[in-house]
């Protein structure tokens, strides 16, 4: 999907996996102008899956994950390791406004490329590194894979049963939210740029911060109170509140209900309006203090009904409770249906695909069908001949080297 | 210049809770001006958040969430139920390049403060609306927050143990933050945009929609294999150990994952488990996957003998993938987060200090700055009616004698 927003915004992407890609989706979703630069080789995340079949190529052109991540780029391959690779990488950046990167930190300067020499030489370009803890610190060559970095961050601790080991939150969620940090520095920087300073800096982003930045019931909420949060299964947490999911007749329902009205009404939904004047509950922290005896009452109505049946009646009650569902039900949602959100794409090796849209409508505009994400090497020509004008003989001797 | 927009973006910030309310605080912490409007009735249903304090304590000053992300802004009360009230928002979007709303579908209009009407006004203003399930669809009018948008968004029937059926919850209502991330990235586009073309739009975000996303790749895998593979827990598809094991004493969770046989022999090595490398039962990665159970019970069996913090230090020594489960204070004294400053201290009245999470984003030219406090209920009213409409003390005054302003909440609720 495209919009016009950032079309005169041109992006030179080193990115790779899963952080720096989808920020540039993002920036290349609002319009801006994204050269995927991989290695001959392709980057890492064309090996991941999902893969349509069980006895996938090797090596794969990509994944689902990769087509999913990489639509509305265009891709070029260098050997940074090459002169000519190296060369080629300078002229691009010669009238990009960004180069986003998720290296380990110093990698760029490895490869001849550091930070302060490129904004010394291209006074309009801003970098911006993701990276797992920083460009420093103690840590800032570590390690970091989702395990650690949901538990690092802060996000592990409180889920799961008290009397077993905390669980972890699936797949990688916390390096799609430093991937928006990151989309959002680079037009910070943009911004900076654009109204006043008249010249880029080089953001640095760090997985670990972003993750901990939206776990504010850990970190500010245990300094007000002064207690851990602990595991409380199916709740939330522990408080004067029932934030719960729970089972019923055919899977599992999500309840919040938090304020003495919705409590009212869940009584109501019940059948148990009596319970809302029962001094055991007709406060928030009679609710609290009670919570076990309340949530059993509950637990018992919802394991008979179904999740549906529970959804329509609860929200005709302005009770949010939601029918939980999997993945592929949330592609048949009547609601992300009525809002086309899906979008499909016809990659040229997967075939089509339903892939979740973009999230943003900017004056009701409908966006154009999204190009998919490149074959390796797929803009060469384009990009390198059309561009910067290497010629076709020069083209063809740098395919043969591997060059690019 | 020592901010991003140097105080040349003002923004109007009529939203509640967390997600509308973050994108506020980001616009903050970027230098704009942000005027955060609640009413003395229908305040920020976060300043009751997990507060069970009485009236006299001020129980709505003292909510750490919303201490948090609506840090830096001014704070105005204006009653919208009143035609004075609504007049004023006309007044304060006139000045402004930004407003921020978050109310269900349909409220804005009711107000009479859509964006037509609003462009009218002012044809440079930016309006973003954050709706949970989106402004039009069958379901739009379902009500929705942090925990039952990231369940409807396909996260929470992912999260679970590899060996029981129950699902859970996230423990960061992670629907709310994204939605605010999403948000203000939008922002920043659009601001980009106006730039060039001098107009301003109308940006719709639907939580669930910028949540999704975020479980693309099981999506794409239920088409793949037209089947949805139940939570793995802790547990990786190919490598084995991954996962959470306990470590000597109270709440002393160890997260290890190998993944490679030369992590398994490092990790052997440095636990001083040497014999359980050479055990035919999990040599290969394979092999480890089918003895899973009985690898992780020799694990758990070791690591009930070894320090949290020796464990931790052993094996991130060997290079290796672990770390401590970090409850709230091993976050706050994370050393990699402490040396890179990334807490700030901040004083706020009726609370104190405390420590906030900083910026993530470190532009080294153009620092954000996230150490300004929340402001108190109806704090900077008189201010900003005098210094952007031109108010006189006698206007303002007349407001607050209608109950169109204040500072003292009119009642007391609780978050929803």
């Amino acid at each position: 999907m495209r919009y016009s927003a950032l079309s005169d915004v041109r992006v030179v992407d080193l990115s790779h996996f899963i952080a720096g890609p989808y920020a540039t989706k993002l920036l290349a979703d609002m319009g801006a102008e994204v050269i995927k630069v991989e290695p001959p080789w392709g980057e890492g995340a064309r090996r991941l899956g999902p893969f349509p079949h069980a006895a996938e190529s090797k090596p794969p052109e990509r994944g689902g994950l990769f087509a999913f991540l990489n639509q509305n780029k265009l891709g070029v391959t260098l050997d940074l390791k090459e002169a000519r690779g190296r060369d080629l990488l300078t002229r691009l950046l010669e009238d990009a406004d960004l180069l986003i990167e998720n290296f380990a930190p110093g990698t760029l300067a490895a490869f001849g490329f550091a930070p302060d020499e490129l904004l010394a030489k291209f006074p309009r370009l801003s970098i911006v590194s993701i990276s797992n803890f920083g460009q420093d610190g103690p840590d800032r060559d570590s390690r970091l894979n989702d395990l650690v970095l949901f538990a690092r961050g802060g996000w592990t601790y409180p889920v799961g049963e008290k009397d077993r080991e905390p669980l972890t939150p699936p797949g990688s969620l916390a390096q799609y939210v430093g991937a928006l940090y990151g989309a959002i520095g680079a037009l910070q920087a943009l911004a900076a740029r654009d109204m006043g300073l008249g010249r880029g800096q080089h953001v640095d982003i760090s997985l670990l911060e972003a993750t901990v930045a939206t776990m504010i019931y850990e970190t500010v909420t245990f300094q007000y109170v002064g207690a851990m949060r602990e595991r409380a299964g199916k709740r939330f947490a522990v408080g004067p509140f029932m934030i719960v999911t729970l089972k019923c007749r055919d899977g599992y329902a999500g309840l919040h209900c938090v304020t003495d009205k919705q409590f009212e009404s869940l009584c109501d939904l019940i059948g148990r309006s009596e319970l809302y004047i029962d001094p055991r509950f007709n406060t928030a922290l009679q609710r609290m203090v009670n919570n076990d005896a309340l949530l059993a009452i509950v637990e018992e109505f919802f394991l008979g009904r179904e999740r549906q049946w529970l959804y329509r009646e609860g929200q005709a009650r302005a009770i949010p409770i939601v029918p939980i569902p999997n993945v592929a039900e949330v592609l048949e949602w009547e609601q992300t249906k009525a809002r086309n959100y899906f979008e499909t794409i016809d990659d040229p090796i997967l075939g089509r695909v339903r892939v979740p849209g973009t999230p943003l409508r900017l004056n009701s505009h409908r966006p154009a069908p999204a190009r998919p994400a490149p074959t390796l090497g797929q803009h060469n020509g384009e990009i390198f001949g059309s561009r910067l004008g290497v010629s076709p003989t020069q083209l063809e001797q740098m395919r043969k080297e591997q060059v690019r | 210049m020592t901010t991003v927009f140097d105080g040349k973006i003002r923004v109007l910030d009529l939203s509640m809770g967390w997600a509308g309310p973050l994108v506020g605080q980001m616009m903050a912490e970027m230098g704009a001006e942000v005027v955060k409007v609640e009413d003395t009735e229908h305040f920020d249903w976060w300043r009751g958040s997990l507060s069970v304090a009485p009236p006299e304590m001020q129980p709505i000053e003292r909510s750490s969430v919303f201490n948090t992300v609506n840090r830096g802004k001014l704070g105005v009360t204006l009653d919208l139920a009143n035609p004075s009230g609504v007049e004023l928002v006309k007044r304060l979007a006139a000045v402004s390049d930004i407003l921020i709303e978050n109310y269900s579908p349909g409220v804005m209009d009711r107000f009479g403060l859509d964006y037509a009407t609003l462009a009218a006004i002012n044809p440079r203003l930016i309006m973003i609306s954050m709706p949970s399930f989106g402004s039009n669809g069958p379901e739009c009018n379902a009500r929705g927050y942090g925990n039952t948008v990231e369940a409807m968004a396909g996260v929470t029937g992912l999260t679970g143990y590899e060996d029981s059926e129950q699902l859970y919850t996230l423990s960061n209502a992670l629907g709310d933050p994204v939605g605010g991330l999403h948000g203000t990235f939008a922002l920043m586009g659009a601001l980009h945009e106006r730039a060039r073309t001098g107009r301003g739009q109308w940006i719709e975000l639907a939580q669930v929609e910028a949540l999704i996303p975020f479980v693309g790749q099981a999506i794409v895998e239920s088409q793949f294999t037209g089947e949805v593979l139940p939570p793995r827990g802790n547990r990786h598809r190919e490598h084995a150990p991954h996962g959470i094991y306990k470590c000597k004493g109270e709440n002393t969770w160890l997260v290890l994952a190998c993944e490679s046989d030369a992590d398994f022999r490092a990790a052997a090595e440095a636990l001083g488990l040497a014999q359980l490398a050479s055990d035919s039962r999990f040599l290969r990665a394979a092999d480890r996957k089918a003895h899973e159970a009985a690898l992780d019970a020799e694990l758990n069996r070791a690591l009930a003998a070894i320090e949290l913090d020796d464990a931790v230090r052993r094996l991130t020594a060997a290079g290796l993938l672990a770390a401590a489960v970090n409850p709230a204070p091993g976050v706050l004294s994370d050393p990699q987060i402490a040396a890179r400053e990334y807490f700030v201290a901040i004083d706020r009245a009726i609370v104190g200090t405390h420590l906030y999470p900083g910026a993530v984003a470190r532009l080294p030219k153009t620092p954000l700055d996230a150490s300004r406090p929340a402001p108190l209920l109806g704090e900077h009213t008189s201010e900003v009616f005098r210094r952007l409409l031109g108010m006189s003390d006698e206007e303002i005054a007349a407001l607050e004698n209608h109950g169109v302003t204040g500072t003292a909440p009119r009642r007391y609720k609780q978050a929803s």
